[in-house]
């Protein structure tokens, strides 16, 4: 379980996040939900050890993360889908995806979890030595979560994965977010600006607004409290 | 602009009583650190100011001094029209060689002018017939009016042009140019979309600089009274960066503390290696090592240098003074967080624990 | 026509050279983003390290072996002490320490070996090649020197083409943020990268010294030509520091031959403003995707 409890951040004078509690429970999906600027990348970040907390602590499956290097929190199980995807584009296919899998896997094991990544997502079996600046916009989405999956994490870190793709692409890739969330008990944070189709999947929904949290409760709650979702959700 | 006349007009002020008070040898002293503070401060404009790097300050005081050289031996203008030559010329050369330099983003002008620095006092050794081969040109020092001592009136001279450019070089860092210059430096990106020729911006500055560094050069062959090349060796375009990042990058005060420790170190470490018996060798390289690690230990535990350092204390003194009330700008304590992007550049850096970067750029 | 077989040989031994030291600014540019003004210095300080060995009646190979060693340890150390420090600051910070590293090493080398030239033995003979009645100016000493460079260019196409580690550091060169979030240590990859670069710049000393009376400044000027042969080759492309060393080798080479060894350094400058104002990324690098 991802715990976060009264977490502040700030860049100098932005107070980017102030006070932020909420908990993600094994195998569900806990949607972030909120306008631009909200504080959502920066709690990932956070969470990640890519960004300082200024107070407040991080802890998953009991472990405190506040301190630890981002390399360690990978090592916990802790895979960060980045905000744009950061695929590598100076890279193959292949070498994006067999990067995941470096610090923990052995050359045989290392194949046969690549040859799983490959099998969800075909489209980009079929262009393994291609660079990645080739793919479009889908295909990297697909190459960027499949490189988060490809160490195997327990808990994945999703910021944006619908940024820019096509409402059909955009709806499977949030089907398989649920499938693996239900199916290999994978913890997913997911930050959303399509709020819909992330709180048709998700478990869990947070609100943020301004850095600091709205309303932390189920989906289904959020999704029907009309009044919530006008204010800062836009519908 | 008063402000700054008013200053000059006390340090000229100052100086004159102080090279009336003393020796002829010191007389040669205080010139010294007059011409070392005019190419300090080009140099701290530029990198302090603007972010640019040039290990080729004391190339350009060579082409300063050999344009006076050759003008002087193969001509007979007025000292004036020489100095006025050596200033250009060197500035030309700056323009020439930091325009494809400057365009681009990186360490090209670095590289570039280290080439300059190196490649030079060759050139000189080639033509030696031109440029007068290993003794050099001779310069001769220009003549005193009534009974003033040469020497004096040559520092005298030296001061009031190195007080003439830093008004100078107040006011540009004052100007437009100076919030441009300090754009490009912070962020060469958000300067160019707010409208700001990035390029341009960078060539001035580098103009500027070895503008600078050629007065300088020809000040310092006036006094030495010979210009050759082994007096402007790739060493020395390095300690004029040691001696600039010591006084303060980007601070014209600074220029001065440089000047004062780039005359004095040589003396000290001489005579530091001889008391304490450690041969030659040693004797010979010290000053290369102390510079060395000033240039490491200065960027790394104290970038605001040596004029930020006096401004910190000052301010400390203040604040102790005002009964421990923190003075305006004096600094907060640093709360735990995360550089916010594009805030980071800066030789001094902006979060300096010490002191506010603002009051370390602007002093002038 | 034999001035300009011999003026072409040996640009091309001078170039092989520039390209070792400039493959050492390419790893440190990938790694890092910096130019490493201190990258001659400290090949010229293990190549002391060497000579002093060599004084001692150490086993030649074993004293080339332990330069490239005391290389690695050096490049390491720097960046772990002096590097690290500064990451984050305005990139004028690590480049005023390199010059600062720069002086300091020529001068503790001063202090410690003199100041005297000294003279390094050659592996191999030095005497020019004859064919039939004429000697070239290409000796065994300049094959070892191709050799050698040709050894080490190869042994970085393998480390980064074919080897996980090689995958690590070009992922952190291309993406430090995204390889840290997938495990990569990025911090021991830019200890490494520097590391090697020592090792390269290490062999460069080595393989210059037999040629020149040394004496502390004597990779100054070798430094100033294998930043040219980097840029010349994109700063970032280890192929184009072999291009661009060879290119300037030759130019130089032929500058030197036909108009005066001392108009070689504004050679180099006379390259740099071309293909700077020409093509600026380099006529060796593809052109980078553009980021935003
Ligand atoms: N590196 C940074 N430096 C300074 N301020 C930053 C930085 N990153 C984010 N901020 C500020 O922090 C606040 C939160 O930003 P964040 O990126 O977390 O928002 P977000 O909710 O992800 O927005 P979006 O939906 O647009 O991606 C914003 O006000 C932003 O301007
Ligand atoms: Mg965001």
């Amino acid at each position: 379980m991802l715990d976060v409890e009264d977490l502040s951040v700030s860049y100098g004078a932005v107070q980017a996040l102030q006070g932020v509690t909420f908990q993600a429970r094994e195998g569900t999906v806990t949607a972030v939900l909120g306008a631009n600027g909200a504080g959502k990348t920066t709690l990932l970040r956070t969470v990640s050890g890519l960004v300082k907390r200024q107070s407040g602590n991080v802890s998953y499956g009991g472990v405190e993360l506040t301190g630890l290097s981002v390399e360690n929190i990978v090592r916990l199980g802790i895979s960060h889908v980045p905000e744009g995807r950061g695929v590598i584009e100076e890279l193959t296919i292949d070498e994006n995806l067999r990067l995941g899998t470096l610090w923990q896997f052995g050359r045989q094991e290392r194949r046969s979890v690549l040859d799983e990544i490959y099998e969800l997502f075909p489209q980009l079996a079929q262009r393994k030595r291609r660079m990645a600046s080739t793919l479009s916009g889908g295909e990297r989405q697909m190459l960027a979560i499949g490189r988060a999956l490809s160490s195997k994490p327990k808990l994945l870190l999703l910021d944006e994965p619908s940024l820019g793709l096509a409402p059909l692409v955009t709806a499977q890739i949030m089907a398989l977010i649920q499938e693996l969330a239900r199916e290999t008990r994978l913890t997913v944070v997911l930050v959303e600006q399509n709020v819909r189709s992330a709180l048709s999947i998700a478990e869990e929904a947070v609100v943020i607004n301004l850095g600091r949290v709205v309303i932390a409760d189920t989906a289904a709650s959020v999704a029907a409290d009309t009044e919530l979702r006008h204010l800062y959700l836009g519908f | 602009m008063l402000r700054h006349l008013l200053l000059g007009a006390v340090a000229a002020f100052g100086f004159y009583i102080l090279t009336s008070a003393i020796s002829s040898f010191n007389d040669f002293r205080v010139g010294e650190i007059a011409v070392y503070a005019i190419a300090l401060a080009g140099l701290s404009l530029l990198t302090g100011t603007n972010g640019q790097i040039s290990l080729g300050q004391g190339a350009f005081m060579a082409v300063g001094a050999y344009t006076l050289g050759v003008l002087m031996t193969h001509t007979h203008l007025p000292l004036v029209v020489d100095v006025l030559a050596a200033i250009g010329l060197s500035g030309a050369l700056g323009l020439v060689v930091g325009m494809p330099a400057t365009r681009l983003k990186g360490p090209y002008l670095a590289g570039m002018t280290l080439i300059l620095a190196l490649g030079l006092p060759r050139i000189a050794d080639k033509y030696s017939t031109f440029f007068g081969g290993d003794q050099g040109l001779t310069v001769n020092s220009p003549t005193p009016p009534g009974t003033i001592d040469p020497q004096r009136w040559l520092s005298w001279i030296e001061i009031v042009g190195a007080i003439v450019v830093l008004i100078l070089l107040a006011n540009l860092t004052r100007s437009r140019f100076g919030r441009s210059f300090r754009a490009v430096r912070d962020d060469e990106i958000a300067a160019g979309l707010s409208g700001i020729h990035v390029a341009r911006t960078k060539v001035l500055a580098f103009t500027v600089a070895a503008s600078c560094a050629g007065l300088a050069g020809a000040f310092l062959g006036l006094s030495v009274g010979v210009v050759n090349t082994g007096e402007f060796s790739l060493t020395l375009s390095i300690y004029l960066l040691a001696g600039m990042v010591l006084g303060g990058a980007g601070s014209l005060v600074g220029a001065w503390w440089g000047a004062i420790v780039l005359v004095f170190m040589p003396g000290w470490s001489t005579s530091i290696a001889n008391s304490f018996n450690l041969g030659s060798a040693v004797g010979a390289n010290l000053a290369l090592v102390v510079f060395g690690l000033v240039l490491i230990v200065v960027i790394m535990a104290a970038p605001m240098g040596i004029q930020g350092g006096i401004g910190w204390l000052g301010r400390r003194a203040l604040s102790l003074v005002g009964g421990g009330v923190p003075a305006p700008g004096a600094p907060t304590p640093r709360q735990e967080g995360n550089e916010p992007v594009g805030s980071i550049p800066s030789i001094p850096p902006p979060a300096a624990p010490a002191a506010p970067a603002r009051n370390i750029r602007e002093q002038s | 026509m034999s001035l300009f077989i011999n003026l072409t040989l040996n640009g091309i031994t001078n170039g092989m050279i520039f390209a070792a030291v400039a493959l050492g600014l390419v790893f440190i540019w990938r790694a890092t983003h910096i130019v490493n003004f201190s990258q001659g210095s400290m090949a010229m300080f293990t190549t002391y390290i060497a000579v002093t060995l060599l004084d001692r009646h150490i086993n030649y190979w074993l004293v080339f072996a332990a330069a490239l060693v005391a290389g690695l340890v050096m490049g390491g150390v720097i960046e772990v002490v002096l590097i690290r420090p500064l990451r984050g600051k305005h990139a004028l910070n690590p480049v005023i320490v390199t010059l600062g590293l720069f002086i300091l090493l020529e001068g503790l080398a001063g202090s410690i070996f003199g100041v005297g030239n000294r003279s390094f033995p050659p592996a191999f003979s030095q005497a020019g090649l004859t064919f039939g009645h004429s000697t070239i100016a290409f000796s065994h000493f300049d094959l070892f020197i191709l050799a050698a460079v040709v050894i080490l260019m190869l042994g970085t196409l393998v480390l980064f083409r074919a080897t996980n580690m090689g995958l690590r550091m070009r992922a952190a060169a291309f993406a430090p943020e995204v390889a840290r979030l997938l495990g990569v240590r990025v911090g021991r990859i830019l200890t490494l990268g520097w590391a090697l670069a020592a090792v390269a710049g290490s062999l460069a000393g080595l393989l210059v010294a037999p040629t020149v009376s040394f004496s502390p400044n004597f990779m100054d000027l070798i430094l100033v030509y294998a930043f040219t042969a980097a840029v010349v080759g994109g700063l970032d492309s280890p192929v184009g520091a072999l291009v661009g060393g060879l290119v300037t080798g030759l130019s130089l080479s032929y500058v030197g031959g036909y108009l005066g060894s001392s108009l070689e350094p504004l050679g180099a400058l006379a390259i740099l403003m071309v293909v700077l104002s020409a093509r600026p990324e380099g006529i060796f690098s593809r052109p980078a995707p553009r980021r935003v």
